[in-house]
Parts: structure tokens; sequence; C-alpha cells
């Protein structure tokens, strides 16, 4: 029997990440959370499941949300990645980081990093969203600090600066 | 993750004919949202090779022909929520998709993963087989179709080859004056898994007889199926409780005929009745 | 006028630590990583109780890029731990008694090889009987997990004469509840990096609550004095009590390997292996039997109760003596027994969290009071304010409440706020729709921090920097709750500087003095009191300096707004900055300690009274909720939580305690269950341990109430456990007005809601398994 280690190959990828173009050689057998986290050094990523249920490890791929611990490495060839890293403009914060600090919507701040991606995915998306879309936008976030109200008035708020 | 060869290709010739090539050993990559999660817990039968197709255009898209709507089973959850046409010709399908796990997992999750994973809780396919829904297997050498309630084994289980590739969702639109739902109950209001499901159409003529039903529960039978019974018993009636409420306890009672007496059938007889009435009450609205 | 009162206290300051939290750049303990680390990985039991009989290690010590494999025989000093009693294993190495319980630790250059190290270590056991029911536990013949006793707690409480109080009653009420074993849910799972020392010793930074008991351990195990253990707080993921003996298990471990390997080592929990190794909330069987009058005032409570202590001793003897303190709730009554009996079992041990033996009986009590208002026909809200506490009243412990007994003025601000009687009225005839609302409420007293469970003391300290910039650190550590900030503010207030002037220091064991585990609510009171008396230390040798710079008199200086004014005037005579190089200049210090010991409580263990908390806090929670009587579920649609915490530090914290605390009780009432069956716990990850999510979490109406309180900062008591433990009670109290039926047993899932017990998959497919029929009893007496 071969064995698959011995002939796993590497995949060529290019990708944009935080808007940096990169041309990667990666092993295949890897999440793009792990890749983040441990390839990249990008580690506001967070690792809470490994099984796309609690939404601490989102990152938007060409714009939208996605559990990065769902999503094997060589499936972002030819798209944007964008992580809590890339979302501030420099030293300027996105306007869902200063809504979320003003807010109190960050505790532990665990869960944050996923929660702002989430958010931010759907006010581009959706500038003006009713509670409703802000909690059924969020659902795939869990939060065991904040009871999410917080977390939903800052979304609100940050919704107004769009 | 332990390791496997990664093939992959944005053209479905070539995906047909890696998987020509690679035998049982191999495994179709579509959203991930089931494949991952199977492969992190290593499972003993481990996958030699994992064949990506999420890059096959060719499989995307939703499209309208002729009183039909062909859906490419790479459309993402999120895809068929938003999609007009879906909204407008199969309703219960975009209110199914819309209440599937979570915004990430819809952003990634397909149709076509939902049916070929076939999860007895997979919350696409009683919508697609009350909209009578027909699907087209290929592989290199071969091109079948199914009935999509023809198409399950058991819970986990297709009667699709390894060298296979869904190519094509087939359904029905409904008629402009049929009304159709799909109530889900699940133990929270988000990522959650279905406890138990119902999809339902209901068609009345110009005097307000039923003149069409299709109900289909989930995670209530070992496979999908319409349950005829029921339906022929709302044909040529006119909507009312107590026909809803009758409609209802024949689904549970042939639920059991088919589960027997289970652990959970205490919980499931009286609600999935519930669930089947108030699946017709609001397509008689 | 409050609101001029202080410029800081009170006031929505931003959390000291926000920024690298929204950025992605705060660091939690799976951030760190340093060059050559190691991986370090456990071997868990394959069976809940077996005797070991051998551990083979050879093989996985040859597996190339294995540097370590150890059992608990390479432990040098001791192999076992615990708070209270000294007997849970390191490493197991007489019996495995859980099935989180580990054997052996590899440490391989990478995460894949360690796991496939586990895989080769051999372990042959004696497959022993299991115990998983406490009752059962309590048996003669029962497998015994620990000596010869399963029984390993067991408080009471005494006051007056209980036959006599059963004799005055009109109505004997007897009902038993159970609650479920519930895991803390961390998002972050438990992770660290241990390095070894220069001195010989260890550094380890983790995701650890409470770094000094497990410090402890540490130097126990290594036999390494305490100053040669170092243990850095990283940013904390979460914990609600959770990050303690399971943290002070995994530190041991890697320090064992570090210093074996002579590398630093990275250990991390998947969310499976935190959920089958960490300790759980108790679940408590609990036999209620309460005497009562025909005007509803209560003659007797007579309550035994069950705690399942599963593996191992923890903080069982704390959480449980919290229990039988408050086990008959604010309620006025002579005559009260209540036994509170912890056993072993070979479920996951359980321990401190967020509420810390307070819910389980809370949910007995406030279902109590509301099944005796029923009997003698009064309002949930009237039957309280009847029982309720006021000053003055006299505890089942004993002890006289000197201090604002607020009870009835939090159950009153509540019920206005959503107007509950007239709903509660109206939900209990409702039309026969298959939705039904309902409306309940539940309130409670809690004892402030640690009581007399234990030495009760905290230290901070404040350092003021030679350019006015001020360093916070204290043995008080931050979870998320926003301990850092509240102590940040004090300072700031005290300092009359402003909150961007200091940075708080990540709590290093080498540099904070010993100030117990940061718990039982007590961040603010204690590591609050402390941080005061160290500013105002600082402050005092400021204002000197100040006086010698200006030639005022100390009594018309003032510091504000980082400068330093003339009182009368207003006028600013110097910066702060300006006030603290000076300071330096002349060679004054500018580092503050405080520190503060709370004020004495007492204990009678063998006859069960005292005077066992400093304070108390009281709360009143509201819940309003739509029940779906065809299917069982049950959603909140309105939640009103009022509480009296002597006095936000930070209202926006303070709120998102109320909030987060409220989340946390509705998973407890409704959704979240960890099940162990035979040994074998059922849920490991986020799929099937069900947390609420967002659209889970109604909107809830926070109502602070602030009766200053003389023990505490600024008038500050607690608040971060409160928020949690009458959640529960007032949902279900809600689907009792809604229904008409009653749940004795948490969570009111779809099942127990619809069918009024549980459904439990057992054994061969088709079998069906009822819980026992409940114990409900009712007597009237005829006189």
């Amino acid at each position: 029997m071969k064995k698959v280690n011995e002939i796993m190959n590497k995949v060529k990828i290019k990708t944009t990440i935080n808007n940096r173009s990169y041309k990667l050689d990666v092993l295949p057998n890897q999440t793009l959370l792990n890749f983040l986290r441990e390839e990249l050094g990008l580690t506001g990523t967070k690792c809470g499941c490994e099984i796309g249920e609690c939404g601490a490890c989102t990152v938007l791929i060409n714009g939208e949300a996605v559990n990065s611990c769902l999503v094997l490495v060589p499936q972002i060839n030819g798209k944007e990645v964008l992580t809590v890293e890339g979302l501030s403009d420099g030293e300027q914060l996105h306007p869902l980081q200063k809504s979320f600090i003003e807010h109190g919507a960050v505790h532990c701040g665990f869960c944050t990093p996923g929660l702002l991606m989430t958010a931010k995915s759907l006010l581009d998306e959706n500038p003006d969203p009713t509670e409703e879309e802000i909690r059924n936008a969020i659902a795939g976030n869990l939060c065991r600090c904040t009871g999410y109200i917080q977390v939903v008035e800052a979304v609100k708020n940050a919704a107004g600066e769009y | 993750m332990k390791p496997f060869e990664y093939k992959f290709s944005d053209k479905l010739d070539e995906i047909l004919h890696i998987l020509s090539q690679s035998g049982t050993d191999a495994k179709i990559l579509a959203g991930g949202t089931d494949l991952l999660i199977e492969l992190r817990r290593k499972p003993k039968v481990y996958p030699g090779v994992i064949v990506d197709i999420s890059f096959v255009n060719e499989l995307k898209g939703i499209f309208e022909d002729n009183n039909h709507i062909t859906i490419k089973p790479l459309s993402t959850h999120t895809k068929i929520f938003k999609s007009d046409i879906i909204r407008k010709k199969a309703y219960l399908l975009s209110e199914a998709t819309s209440q599937i796990g979570s915004l990430q997992i819809r952003n990634r999750g397909t149709v076509g993963g939902n049916i070929m994973n076939a999860a007895a809780c997979a919350d696409t396919v009683p919508p697609l087989i009350a909209l009578n829904a027909e699907i087209t297997l290929r592989s290199q050498n071969s091109v079948r179709s199914f009935k999509l309630n023809d198409f399950f084994i058991k819970p986990y289980k297709t009667k699709a080859n390894p060298d296979e590739v869904l190519t094509e969702i087939k359904i029905n639109c409904l008629p402009k004056d049929a009304k159709s739902t799909f109530i889900k109950l699940g133990r929270r209001n988000a990522l959650s898994i279905s406890r138990l499901s119902v999809a339902a159409v209901l068609q009345q003529d110009e005097d307000g007889k039923i003149i069409d039903a299709r109900i289909v529960p989930g995670a209530a039978f070992p496979t999908w199926q319409r349950v005829v019974e029921a339906e022929q018993m709302l044909i040529g009636e006119k909507p009312g409780i107590e026909l809803f409420r009758a409609a209802g306890a024949k689904v549970s009672e042939v639920m059991i005929s088919y589960t027997g007496r289970r652990w959970s059938t205490e919980y499931k007889e009286p609600v999935i009745a519930a669930l089947v009435r108030r699946a017709l009450e609001r397509c008689s609205i | 006028m409050e609101q001029d009162k202080y410029k800081i206290i009170g006031k929505p300051e931003k959390r000291v630590d926000v920024l690298g939290k929204v950025t992605g750049k705060a660091k939690f303990a799976d951030d760190y990583n340093v060059k050559h680390q190691l991986y370090g990985k456990v071997l868990r039991a394959k069976y809940p109780h077996a005797r070991i009989l051998k551990i083979d290690t050879s093989k996985a010590k040859n597996l190339p890029g294995v540097e370590a494999v150890l059992t608990a025989d390479d432990i040098p000093g001791s192999k076992v731990f615990g708070i209270v009693v000294q007997n849970q294993s390191i490493l197991a190495f007489d019996k495995v008694r859980y099935l989180g319980d580990g054997l052996a630790i590899v440490a391989a250059k990478t995460k894949e090889i360690a796991e496939e190290a586990l895989e080769l270590i051999e372990v042959e056991y004696e497959v022993l009987p299991v115990v998983t029911d406490p009752e059962e536990a309590i048996m003669p013949d029962a497998p015994k997990i620990h000596g010869d006793n399963n029984i390993f707690v067991h408080h009471k409480v005494r006051k007056g004469d209980i036959e006599k109080g059963f004799q005055e009653a009109d109505y004997i009420i007897e009902r038993k509840f159970k609650t479920q074993f519930i895991e803390h849910s961390y998002l972050e799972p438990e992770a660290i990096l241990a390095e070894p020392a220069e001195h010989g010793g260890v550094r380890i930074i983790g995701s650890v609550q409470n770094l000094f008991s497990s410090r402890r351990s540490v130097a126990a195990a290594l036999n390494l004095p305490l100053n040669k253990v170092q243990i850095i707080q990283s940013t904390l993921g979460g914990s609600f009590g959770g990050k303690d003996e399971v943290m002070t298990a995994m530190c041991c471990r890697a320090a064992l390997l570090a210093i074996k390997t002579g590398k630093p080592v990275k250990m991390v929990n998947t969310r499976e292996e935190s959920m089958l190794e960490s300790y759980k909330r108790h679940p408590y069987t609990m036999y209620y039997k309460w005497g009562i009058k025909s005007d509803g005032s209560i003659t007797a409570m007579e309550i035994k109760i069950y705690a399942d202590g599963g593996a191992y001793a923890s903080m069982s003897p704390y959480v449980t003596w919290r229990s039988v303190v408050q086990a008959t709730g604010p309620y006025y009554c002579e005559n009260v027994k209540t036994d509170v009996i912890t056993v072993y079992t070979n479920n996951n041990y359980t321990g401190a969290m967020r509420g810390f033996g307070s819910p389980q009986v809370n949910f007995a009590i406030e279902s109590m009071i509301d099944i005796i208002a029923e009997k003698v026909g009064k309002d949930p809200l009237e039957i309280r304010l009847q029982n309720g506490f006021e000053k003055g009243a006299i505890t089942a412990t004993g002890q006289k409440l000197e201090h604002n007994v607020s009870l009835k003025e939090v159950l009153l601000k509540a019920a206005k706020e959503i107007d509950f009687q007239n709903k509660w009225r109206e939900y209990k005839s409702q039309s026969d729709a298959p939705i039904k609302r309902g409306i309940g409420i539940a309130c409670s007293y809690r004892g402030v921090s640690l009581g007399a469970e234990g030495t009760d003391a905290a230290g901070t300290i404040v350092s003021v920097q030679t350019d006015g910039s001020v360093i916070v650190s204290s043995g008080i550590t931050d979870m998320g709750q926003g301990a850092q900030t509240q102590m940040c503010q004090i300072a700031a207030e005290v300092l009359g500087i402003t909150m961007d002037r200091i940075v708080f220091l990540n709590t290093n064991t080498s540099r904070v003095p010993d100030s117990g585990p940061t718990v039982a609510s007590r961040g603010t009171i204690m590591g609050g009191y402390a941080a005061k008396r160290a500013a105002e230390t600082v402050r005092s040798t400021l204002m000197s300096v100040a006086s010698e710079m200006t030639g005022y008199d100390v009594e018309v200086l003032d510091l504000k707004d980082n400068y330093l004014i003339d009182k009368d005037s207003g006028e600013r005579l110097a910066s702060f900055s300006e006030l603290a190089a000076q300071c330096f200049k002349k060679g004054r210090p500018m580092f503050g300690f405080g520190w503060y010991k709370s004020p004495p409580t007492s204990w009678h263990e063998e006859n069960g009274y005292g005077n066992a908390y400093f304070t108390f806090v009281y709360g009143t929670n509201i819940a309003e909720v739509e029940v779906d009587t065809e299917t069982g579920k049950v959603n909140v649609i309105n939640f009103v939580s009022a509480h009296d915490l002597g006095r936000a530090i930070n209202k926006q914290t303070v709120l998102g305690q109320f909030y987060g605390g409220v989340a946390m009780g509705l998973g407890y009432g409704l959704l979240e269950e960890f099940e162990i069956e035979d040994g074998i716990p059922k849920q490991l990850n986020f799929d099937e341990y069900l947390l609420p999510t967002a659209k889970d979490i109604p909107n809830i109406k926070a109502i602070i109430v602030e009766n200053e309180d003389a023990a505490g900062p600024f008038g500050a008591k607690s608040i971060g456990e409160p928020t949690n433990e009458i959640a529960a009670p007032a949902i279900i109290n809600a689907i009792y007005n809604a229904t008409g039926k009653r749940i004795y047993e948490l969570p009111a899932n779809l099942e127990r809601v619809l069918l009024g017990h549980k459904l439990t998959r057992k054994g061969e497919r088709g079998s069906v398994q009822k819980e026992k029929e409940e114990l409900i009893i009712e007597s009237c007496k005829i006189k």
C-alpha cells in the first residue's frame, strides 16, 4: 500500500491576504485557520472548536464570512482573504472596532475577532441592518461573556458610520 | 489532519477523469462544511485523495427554464436563499436554506454537499423532494438520473458511486397559486440541527379545494419521502383545522409504521403531527 | 449630584485591554510561540474507573521526533494536588477515576507526532465497576473512588426546632429537584507555554485563572521553591471559574516536560479534550420540604441535597458550603435543617463555576416559593415580599443582616419595570392557543466574596512612572470580566488622572503578592479596595511633594484631570507629569502597595451556624417566555435583571455582567447539559453542547441598584455571579405560568417541557428510558 504522506504534493497557490498578495507552496492537509495562525503568524483569528460551530475563526473570503476551520488552504487559491489584522487602516480603526470599544462589546475578547469579521460582512452588504438581521448574521459566533446585547448595539451603531 | 493527496481542477471533465483514476480512495470536497469535520475526526477509512471541485464554475448557478429550475450543486445555501427565482418559484427551499446552521455555514455549505452527505437532518432534502427534484450524476463514462426520493438508501448512504459527481438538481417550479413552507424545529434558534422538520406544498383550485398536496417530513423517516397517505386525505377537500389535524396524525402513524416505537417516538409522534398541521395551515392562509 | 461625585468611578471608561482585543494583537495563551518549542499531549483514560496495572511507554519513546514520554513515576515531588483535599493526580498512577484522567504525557517536535506517540503507549487496566449516581454512591456496597467512603463533605445548617416548625404548619410541601452538569464553555480552550528558566525553575505563560494555587502545585510537583516557579497570565479568553484545577494539571504536566527536555513545551487542548477533562458545575439532587401556614409564612424548611463531586474533591467543599448557607433563600424561617452531602463518583469532577453552588439551590428555592404562593392563593411577588429579608433579619445560619438589605427594592423595581403582576394574572388564564406566554420571577441573596470559606485578602500595586504614566498590577486576575479596568479606574479616581495614563500588567506570580483566587465575585471588592489603598499611598507622597513644590498646604491641593490644582480656585499649579518628575527628583517613593483583608466572618461547622459572609448582595430576575405547547420549545422574549451591587465602578462592564450572566443562566435553564452515561460524556463539542446564540437571547433590561456598602471600595460589592444565579428559575417559573406544568429537572428542553420528563437513548435501540417519577408530596394537616 502506498503511503500517502510520501506522495503528498504541495500545492501552488496565489492568494491575497489582508491586501497583500502571496504566492505560496502549501501543504494541502491544513485548514485555513491553522495556516493563518501557524504559517503566517496571524494569530488574531482564534481557534475555538474546529468544527464550524463557534465562529471564533471567522474570516472573510471574497467578502463572505466563513469559518476558517472548515476551509482547506488550497481553497483560497485566487481568492481574497481578510482577517482581523487587516480590518483597520493602519492606525485608523475600522468603525466596527471603534464601536465595539465604545459599546463595551468586548469582554474576554476571544470571540471578538470573529464577531468583527462577521459584522463587517453584514455591513458591507447591508449598511443599515435591523436588529433581527444583526442577530441573524452573528448567530454563528458564540460568545459566552456578553449575552450579545452590547455586540448588537455596537454593530447597529457602527452601521451609522457606514 | 492526516496527509492526503489533493487534486483539483476548474473543469468538470478533468474532475471526472481524476475520480475515474482514484477509485474508492477519493473524497469530493465542495463546501467542506461536512468533509473537514469528518477528516478532523480521523476516521478509520481515511481518504487518500481529496478531489476539490469547488473551483468548477460549471457546477455553480441557478437557472430557470421552461417551468423548471436547475440548481447547480455548488450553489451555497446563501446563494439559494438569496435567489429571486427560488424565492418566487420554490419558496420553501428558500425558507429551508435560510435556517441552516449559521451565516458562515450557509456561505460555504452547498446544496450538492447536503444531498450527497445524506445526513438525516439535511434541511434542503425535504423541500427538494417536495419539489419533485431530479438529480443527475456523472462519471467519466456514465450519466445517471434519479428522482431524489429514490436516491437515498439510508442516512449517510446514497446510490452514488465513488467516481460520480452530482452535476445537476432539477426541480419543477411551483404553480403560481401553490403555497409552500418549510418548518424546522431545532433546540435553539440558530446553529441548530433539525430535531424534526416538515416541507409542505398546497395548491387549491378556484373553489378552494385542494388539488395538490405534498408533505415531506425531515429527521423523521429512515429516508425522506412524501407521505402519500396523508397527501391523499387532503386532495379534493377544503382546508380546515380538523382536516389538517387528521393529516398530521396520519403522518405520525406512517412514521411509526416505518420506524417502530423507539426511544424518541414518545416525543416525535405528537410533534410531527403538530408540525404537519402547522405547515398545512401556513400553506392555506 | 451623584454623577458629579466622582470623575472616573461609575463612568463607562473603555476597558484598558480593549485595543489589542479588537485588532487581533491581544495575546491569548495559544498565541505565544517560541523557537524550538515542543508540543505536549496527554494520554487520557480508556475507562472511567480502572486500576492501572502497567504503562509501557517504550514504543512511544522510540518514535522519531518524540523527546519525552512521562508518567507519574517521573514526577519528582508531589504526584497529587488539590486546594482542599490533596487527592487529584497530575498523572494517574494507581487508578483512573474518570475518563478525563491523564496517564502519560508526550513532548514531540510536532502536534501530529505527539498524537501518534499517544497511540503507541500501552496501558494495562483492571476495569473496575463504575458509580455515577451520587445517591447510589453512598450505598455501602458502592464502588469506592478514594479510600473507603465516597462521602467527602457534609455541611449542615441547624436553626430552631424543625419538628416544632412542621407541627405549626398548615401544609407540608415536599418536592425533588435535579440539576445537570454544565460546562463553563469559555471560548478559549486551555493552553500554556512552559519554559525552563535560568535558575533551574520554570516559567509558564497561559490561560490560568488562579495563578497562585497553580503555582503551589507546580512547585510541589517539581520540588521547587515558589520563587522558581513563575506563572504569567496571558489574556484570558473566559473562565467563569473554569480555568483552575484543569489548568493546574496542565501547568504541572507542561512544566514537567519542559524541565525534563530542557525545552519550551506548548500544550493546547482541543475543544473535545477540554470538555472531556475539565470540571463542571455540580449536578444537585435536592429534596425540599417546607412547612407553611395558610397565610403563606414559612414555619420550617428541611433540605437535603446530594451533590455529585465527581472524581476529585476540587472546590466541592467550598461550593457546597455556599449552598448550605444560601439553601433557604432570602426568606424568614425560624426552623431550618439543611444537609448538603457531596460524594465522589466516576463522573467528571465538579468545581467552581460562576454562581458557585447557588444556581442549583436557587432553582429549588425559587420554584418552592412559587409553589407555596399558589398553595395559599398569592401571587409570586406578594409571597416574596411577605417572606423576604429586611434589614436586621436573622438568616438561616443565625447571622443578623446589618447592611442595607435591598431585597424588596430590587423585587419591586424589577416587577414595576415589566408590569409583572398584571402580566402574571393575564397569562394564568389565557386561551387555548398552542403558543402560550408566561412570566416568572426569581430573587436571591448572595454572600459577597469568600466568606468563612477561607482567608480573604488581596494586594494591588500602583506604580507611578517618572513621566506621570502609571502601572497597576494585582494578584487579582482578569478573565474578561473587566477586573483590570475596575482597578485602574479606582487608581485613576484616587490619583486624579485619566485612564489613558494607566497600563495594567498581566498578573505575574513573581511580581505581585498572592491574593488568593479570583473567584466568588471578589475581584472588585478585594482587588479594588487594595487598588484604592495603593493609590492612596502614592497620592499622599505626591501631595506632600506638591506642598513642598508649591508652598501650599496639602489641604488646599487636589489632583484632577492630570493636574495638580488649587482646590479653591481650580487653578492648575502643575501637571501630574511634572509632579511625578519632581517626586522622583526628590527621591520619594512613587510606588504604592495596597492590601485589603476582608472584615471577619465565622462558621461553626459542627453545629451549622455562623456569620457566613461579611455582606450580601440582592437581585431579582424576571423572564417572560413563549412556550410552544406542541413542541416544547421555549423562547425567552423579555427579561429584566435588577441587582444591588453597592456601586458600579464601571457601568458598561457592569451591564456586560448583567447581560452575560442572564445569557448563561438562560442556557442553564433551557439548553445546556453535559450528559455522562456510565462515566462516558456524550457532548464534547459545541455541535452537541448547546450554548445560547444571539438569536436565543432576548433584549435584557438591566436595573442597576446602588446602595453603597462600607465593606467595598467606593461602596462597591459584587456582580459577576449574582447575575448568573436566578435566570434559570425565573424562566422555569415563567414556563409554569404559561403552561401550568412545573419543570423539576434542568434544563427545560423540548422533551421535558412537552412530556414532563427527559428522553434518553439507552442501550439497545428502541428501548425507552424514562426518568424515575419525581417526588411530589403535598399534605394538608388537619388540626
